[in-house]
């Protein structure tokens, strides 16, 4: 089987998890991507939970370990000249470079995109900030969250009645790397056609605005600012997250939703409430919402003498929305997530397995795969100076020997 | 960048945005439409102006064209067939089961067309166990893990209020189609791509779904939160009620950052404290990067964090959000206004960087979300032409994509409209 970017040579320079998901999917597909470390100051996603066995220590997290599967992994240090005359070699070597670096640090260093273009007019980069490279808040400092407040996202999760919750972790994290994909992959596609590479400037919080597009749409069109609604739905109701039967000491919940005047007439059969399926007040959408909290006290009354599970079952039995609230354990345990291959184990050397989750969609003729686990800390140093940049055993021991490597 | 690119939009609400990715990006993207329209121009929200348009529609089917055929025809379906053979991509979100008796499938499609791309979107995925179950936005979100760790004060967890996880999916399907766009000159064939929302957001959990399997011993640690170590950036592990402080405007997303990598932030915001004289000395003088470890070792007690806690608190309430806003920049602060549509819409930022397309929405030129990239050096994306009306374009597309093959093109309108 070909890998559809068989060929495709990826220096990774960014860190934590919006850059670093980018170069996964790469990997993912088939590509060949360095990714590039520092051993002294190290990269934030190694010192975030889970950890294996729940300990912390840097080659422990799991979300490290499902940012990089897949990629070759070095440790430069960027403070010294001799680091840096490697990442130049480096750029020279891909053809595409992935950054997150603070706006301005690649020019400081001379490996702006402007500066390699002028030699080498085929390279692709992208680089993934906060706000993006220009503008007034290209100097911000910051992480996911800070794009979810700037973006919209934090002010627009939250019950009607208290202070917003935020979405839960950095959220514009998860949308970033999604877009800058795309972007990224069409411009492959068009270097591949014109020899042209380009610079691709992505910015969290224009991502973020991005996947909220039709609210602020209706703000610029009839001046209204969408607000929190806890699990309110502009049109469904029922709509809701409702607890369910305890399970191992914890509360488990599963969310319950009604999109047709059938389906309520169907659940509220089903929950034995025959004096709700019968009331004309309640047969139309519109007047559903007018009673939510009524419904959603019906609901949560009748799951809550259930599991989530059967919940679940008996629901879609009827073909009616509705499922677990799936937490880790259930993740793991999902028949669906397995029939399609989701959950990956591969060969760790300190962990005996990593567990990382598989390509997020499956292609039919060049299917990806993830070919070794998230490196350690300098795993494949040797191997990518070698192999890659062809440097001899002399060059590579005065790496070593001048704590380049690290 | 994707001129050379026909993509066959299938799609309703679940999978309407991959179309408009691929067109801000070039590609010759037309939206199918069945009589009467498609359910995507009544998914909320809708605009509270005359003719109550979806916002939705608005914003996601922007850039295409648009045709409409009749779906529950031989005629309706024998146009889109041929069609689908003159399309680099098919896309459609639409159920295996719909498709399937219209012969619509893959299987069915490739097998005239080998060169296609066929992607589907849907909850779960084209087969398996779960690919018949009835969806909506909320069920995917609360399997595929991001609904779960998402809740503060005992209450039930809490999805983000607008929907989000068949955007994910949606963004998704863009890339896996240009995965098999570039895998296509090595097979000499298309393929079909298969995705599932539920697969997609996986990781938007940071990485609690793989909790249980790498034996993390405390993997709802969100409700048991690690807050006084949490050495992340963006405070993942700190309940909510500690990062979030009132301003004299607003409210404010602040996380104290501590550890080697993000303390140097909260160095950083009380250097500020300590400028106006709002900190005292002793609080003034931490390095946050060795906090975590000063507590281990119980060099420092927990109830100074409090102290420190109370003095930004304090400080807080004096500075409007645009202050915050503007330190955050001038002092690397991880200190942030939570801003709504309204701040968004008012950014200067935005405008610098020529983010907004305009679009006309009932008449009226209106800002939509543009760039969501910004490319140089060829490429940028762009939004060329509203959201079509209904059957805006089946005439011209008709023309331009089957030409002479379809015979008299001007007929072809009234005779898909009439053979019901």
């Amino acid at each position: 089987v070909t890998a559809a970017l068989a060929g495709l040579k990826v220096l990774d320079l960014s860190w934590v998890v919006a850059g670093p998901l980018i170069g996964r999917a790469l990997a993912d597909f088939g590509a060949e991507v360095v990714r590039v470390e520092s051993s002294t100051r190290v990269e934030t996603a190694r010192l975030m939970q889970p950890f294996y066995g729940g300990v912390p220590g840097v080659e422990n997290s799991a979300l490290f370990g499902n940012c990089n599967a897949g990629k070759l992994g070095m440790t430069i240090d960027l403070k010294s000249d001799a680091g840096l005359a490697v990442v130049r070699d480096l750029v020279a070597w891909a053809d595409v470079v992935i950054e997150s670096f603070s706006p301005g640090q690649l020019a400081r260093w001379g490996l702006d995109y402007e500066t390699l273009a002028a030699t080498k007019p085929e390279l692709i980069m992208l680089s993934t900030s906060i706000a993006g490279q220009t503008g007034v808040w290209s100097r911000l400092a910051g992480y996911g969250n800070v794009g979810s407040s700037l973006s919209g996202f934090q002010g627009l999760v939250g019950w009607d009645d208290g202070i917003p919750l935020g979405p839960f972790g950095p959220y514009t994290d998860y949308v970033g790397p999604r877009l800058a994909l795309v972007a990224l992959l069409a411009a492959v596609e068009n270097c591949r056609r014109t020899g042209q590479g380009c610079y691709i400037d992505v910015a969290q919080v224009e991502a973020g605005v991005f996947f909220l597009s039709p609210q602020v749409a209706r703000y610029e069109v009839d001046g209204t600012i969408t607000q929190r609604a806890g699990n309110r739905d502009e049109v469904f109701a029922p709509h809701g997250v409702y607890p369910s039967l305890p399970e191992q000491g914890a509360g488990r919940f599963v969310a319950v939703v009604a999109r047709t005047d059938e389906e309520w007439q169907r659940l509220a059969h089903r929950m034995g409430r025959a004096d709700l399926a019968g009331r004309s007040d309640l047969a139309t959408a519109e007047g559903r919402r007018a009673a939510a909290s009524e419904l959603d006290d019906a609901v949560a009354g009748w799951t809550s003498g259930r599991t989530a599970a059967d919940v679940e079952r008996e629901l879609q039995s009827l073909g009616v929305p509705a499922h677990v609230s799936a937490n880790s354990a259930d993740f793991a345990a999902d028949p669906q997530l397995a029939a399609r291959g989701h959950l990956v184990a591969l060969d760790h050397p300190l962990h005996g397995t990593a567990h990382v989750e598989g390509p997020r969609y499956l292609l039919s003729e060049t299917p990806g795969s993830v070919e070794r686990p998230a490196p350690t800390l300098g795993r494949d140093n040797e191997t990518v100076l070698r192999e890659l940049l062809g440097y001899t055993d002399d060059q590579i021991r005065a790496l070593e020997e001048g704590q380049v490597l690290r | 960048m994707l001129e050379h690119l026909r993509v066959l939009d299938l799609t309703d609400e679940r999978g309407l945005l991959c179309g408009r990715l691929l067109a801000d990006l070039g590609a010759d993207v037309v939206q199918v439409e069945p009589l009467g329209g498609s359910t995507a121009r009544s998914a909320p929200p809708m605009a509270a102006t005359a003719g109550r348009p979806s916002l939705y529609w608005e914003a996601f089917a922007a850039n295409k064209r648009g045709i409409v055929l009749d779906l529950d025809s031989e005629t309706g379906l024998g146009v889109l067939r041929r069609l689908a053979t003159r399309a680099d991509i098919v896309v459609t979100s639409l159920p295996a089961g719909w498709l399937r008796e219209r012969g619509l499938d893959p299987e069915t499609l490739r097998a005239a067309t080998p060169a296609m791309i066929y992607t589907h979107i849907s909850a779960f995925g084209w087969t398996g166990p779960k690919a018949g179950y009835a969806d909506s936005d909320l069920v995917v979100w609360a399997a595929g893990g991001p609904l779960d760790p998402h809740r503060a004060d005992g209450r039930p967890p809490l999805r983000i209020s607008v929907p989000q996880a068949f955007l994910h999916a949606a963004a998704d399907a863009a890339a896996g189609s240009m995965l098999a766009v570039l895998a296509r000159p090595a097979t000499g064939r298309g393929q079909v791509v298969d995705v599932s929302a539920q697969a997609s957001l996986g990781i938007a959990t940071l990485g609690r779904v793989l909790a249980t399997l790498v034996g993390d011993a405390n993997p709802e640690w969100q409700q048991q939160p690690r807050a006084r170590s949490d050495q992340s950036g963006s405070g993942a592990a700190t309940p909510n009620s500690l990062k979030k402080w009132h301003c004299r405007d607003g409210m404010i997303e602040l996380h104290l950052s501590m550890g080697p990598a993000a303390g140097t932030f909260t160095n950083n915001l009380f250097r500020w404290l300590d400028d106006e004289g709002a900190v005292p000395a002793h609080i003034a003088a931490w390095d946050w990067r060795a906090v975590p470890e000063r507590v281990a070792t119980g060099a420092m007690d927990l109830s100074d964090l409090d102290e420190a806690r109370g003095a930004v608190r304090a400080f807080l309430l004096t500075k409007t959000k645009a202050e915050v806003l503007d330190a955050a920049i001038e002092r690397r602060l991880l200190c942030m206004s939570i801003f709504d549509m309204g701040d968004i819409a008012a950014s200067a930022h935005l405008e610098e960087r020529d983010f907004w397309a305009t679009v006309e929405i009932e008449g009226r030129a209106r800002r939509i979300p543009g760039r969501f990239a910004q490319i140089t050096g060829g490429g940028q994306p762009q939004v060329l032409r509203r959201a079509p009306r209904i059957g805006e374009h089946t005439d011209e597309v008709l023309r331009d994509w089957l030409g002479a093959a379809v015979g008299p093109a001007a007929a072809l309108p009234e005779q898909i409209g009439a053979s019901r």
